[in-house]
């Protein structure tokens, strides 16, 4: 089988991704849209930050191109990088590079786990200049209006290490995001999970209820990916103590006793 | 010439200027001669091994043969008057009338033995010699009975202290009789009847522990028996640490106890119970024994009061239900705010009624 090049085309969603808007935040990203300021999302694992970019990217029919940060990223991994192909030495545009050229959206995600140096290449791009210098060509690309950058960090993951620098985070429009409240992301899990009423009523107060020990050695408290996943599970036939005790209660802790007090919630809806 | 075994401990005696003052046909008669006479007493035989080589040299044997019976004829009524003949006797052999040697010889060996002895004398040093005789035969009998003498009389100390503590036995028992509670009385009484017989003073551990287990449910009837026998086993091998297991102070105490601990205990279960109830609350609930009542004031509101076992089924899984439903009925009581109830918001709940459903309430 051959290996296939994903064209840019590739990355515009041709299907409406499921969202659910829990304020105005569609209304406020359309807005630094249109008046070019780029956007920060803010808020815990799994509350719908990567599905909300994607509602956008489709909204405002935009190629999606995302970039999952990691502690050894580098500049050149995002702007691109001279790379030998057969006996030829050929420029090979990064990421950001082919979302500037060609006026999408480029989302980094988890912006905080890249180092601090190479979050400093967007600089140029997040200010009213809006240009990406490409060094190791000699060129400088000025992004066109259509093009749109977007990052995203969980701020319950900060610490003296990782953090945005703050000539970094105040480039950005930030929008907050969090868990749904009760009714919406029973919606959410009825429509994603395929789970009836009641079944997601009573993940949706498990939720909350493990939420309550996120102060309480729990570092974060329970996803609405993570209670989807459970849906799915359940909707596959799982019974449901099992069920979410695989999906809410053992990915997010190791501590036995907390695991224990999770099931024992689980217990009491289930 | 060399002092081998054929002359006793003769070396002990002659010095080597005295051999070698001695005509070397005559020394062997020499060594022999003084051997005879130093098994008498050391001092004589010193005495004429310093003599005899002057005799030896001016005399002829058969006249230190005299001197020698002489010397022994003294010396056996007194070895220290023959000490002194023997150094006097070889200076009158010089003097020109003979009889004078004899004469002294006479004299000293008179005085030195005194008058005949009477024959109630003599009954008397037999009587003494007899007892004497009985006495070195009583000496380990002696003995004994100053063993037994010490060790009755630590019997009595211990006796004593017995008795001590037994007084105080006496005076604490009644005020814990008062706070046991009175389905335990039996097994109570007879579990600290069998410690007050081994030792009273472990008694007075033992009372106290067994009020605190008994009461707090910690132990049944039959744990606190175990409890205590495996205590009187300590305590037969030593006392100080078999006091210390009765008042719980010995881990090897600790250990039985949570042996025979029966029920699920609460500190087994508290840190699961109180994230459960955290959890349902909202709010940081801390999980209290009933054996902490006495600080309650200072608890706050948000705590959750549970036995300090749970034994109502025979598995730990139900027990650990019980637990969880008294949790989950304390946390909603912290959670929808009894414990924060005050008599001056009831107006307003009245009038509130009184809107709501009409009419009076």
């Amino acid at each position: 089988m051959g290996v296939q090049t994903q064209r840019v085309e590739d990355f515009k969603l041709a299907k409406e991704p499921y969202y659910l808007p829990l304020g105005n935040e569609v209304e406020m990203f359309e807005a630094a849209y249109s008046a070019r300021l780029p956007v920060m999302l803010k808020g815990p694992t799994g509350c719908g930050k990567t599905r909300f970019v994607e509602f956008m990217s489709w909204r405002l029919d935009r190629t999606l191109i995302t970039v999952a940060c990691h502690e050894d990223l580098t500049a050149s991994d995002l702007v691109g990088k001279y790379t030998l192909r057969g006996d030829e030495t050929v420029w090979q545009d990064g990421p950001l590079t082919i979302a500037v050229k060609t006026g999408g959206i480029a989302y980094l995600d988890e912006i905080v786990e890249a180092r601090k140096d190479t979050t400093v290449v967007i600089h140029p791009l997040t200010d009213d200049r809006r240009i990406l210098p490409l060094e190791k060509k000699g060129e400088i690309l000025a992004a066109p209006d259509e093009f749109h950058l977007v990052i995203s960090y969980n701020p319950g993951y900060q610490s003296v290490l990782k953090d945005l620098k703050h000539s970094t985070k105040q480039r950005f429009v930030a929008l907050d995001f969090d868990y749904p409240p009760p009714d919406l992301e029973e919606e959410i899990l009825r429509s994603e999970a395929s789970v009836d009423a009641d079944t997601a009523s009573k993940l949706v107060k498990i939720a909350e209820k493990v939420r309550n020990l996120r102060t309480h050695g729990l570092e974060e408290g329970v996803s609405t990916r993570l209670l989807v996943y459970a849906g799915q599970l359940i909707g596959k036939g799982i019974e449901p103590v099992a069920a979410c005790e695989a999906t809410i209660c053992k990915p997010i802790t190791d501590d036995l006793d907390m695991q224990r007090s999770i099931v024992e919630i689980v217990a009491t809806q289930f | 010439m060399t002092f081998g075994p054929a002359v006793g401990n003769v070396g002990m005696y002659v010095a080597r200027e005295m051999l070698a003052s001695v005509p070397e046909d005559q020394r062997a008669t020499y060594l022999s001669l003084v051997e005879q006479i130093s098994e008498l007493k050391y001092q004589l035989g010193v005495e004429v091994a310093r003599q005899l080589p002057r005799l030896l040299a001016s005399h002829d044997t058969a006249h230190v043969a005299a001197y020698l019976d002489q010397v022994k004829a003294v010396a056996a009524v007194g070895w220290k008057s023959g000490v002194e003949v023997a150094k006097q006797l070889p200076d009158l052999y010089d003097a020109p009338d003979p009889a004078l040697a004899d004469a002294y010889v006479g004299i000293i060996t008179g005085a030195t033995a005194g008058p005949d002895e009477d024959t109630e004398t003599v009954d008397l040093a037999a009587e003494l010699d007899r007892l004497e005789q009985e006495l070195r035969e009583m000496e380990p009998k002696v003995q004994r009975a100053q063993e037994l003498k010490s060790l009755l009389a630590a019997r009595d100390r211990r006796d004593e202290k017995r008795r001590k503590h037994a007084v105080e036995l006496a005076s604490v028992l009644p005020p814990i009789l008062a706070r046991l509670r009175p389905r335990h009385r039996p097994t109570f009484l007879e579990q600290v009847d069998r410690v007050a017989a081994a030792d009273p003073e472990s008694a007075l551990e033992a009372a106290d522990t067994l009020l605190d287990l008994l009461n707090g449910e910690r132990v049944s009837a039959e744990g606190a028996a175990e409890w205590v026998a495996r205590g009187l086993d300590v305590l037969d091998r030593n006392k100080e640490v078999g006091r210390g297991y009765f008042r719980l102070g010995s881990k090897y105490a600790l250990e039985v106890l949570d042996e025979l601990r029966e029920g699920l205990a609460l500190k087994q279960v508290a840190r699961v119970l109180k994230l459960y109830a955290t959890a349902l609350c909202g709010r940081d609930v801390a999980i209290r024994s009933t054996q902490e009542m006495y600080a309650i004031e200072a608890f706050g509101s948000d705590h959750v009061v549970l036995p300090p076992d749970m034994r109502f089924f025979e598995d730990d899984d139900a027990n650990f239900t019980a637990y969880k439903v008294a949790t989950a009925h304390g946390a909603g009581r912290i959670e929808f705010g009894t414990y924060e109830f005050r008599l001056d918001e009831l107006d307003g709940l009245v009038m509130h009624l009184s809107e709501k459903y009409g009419g009076s309430v």
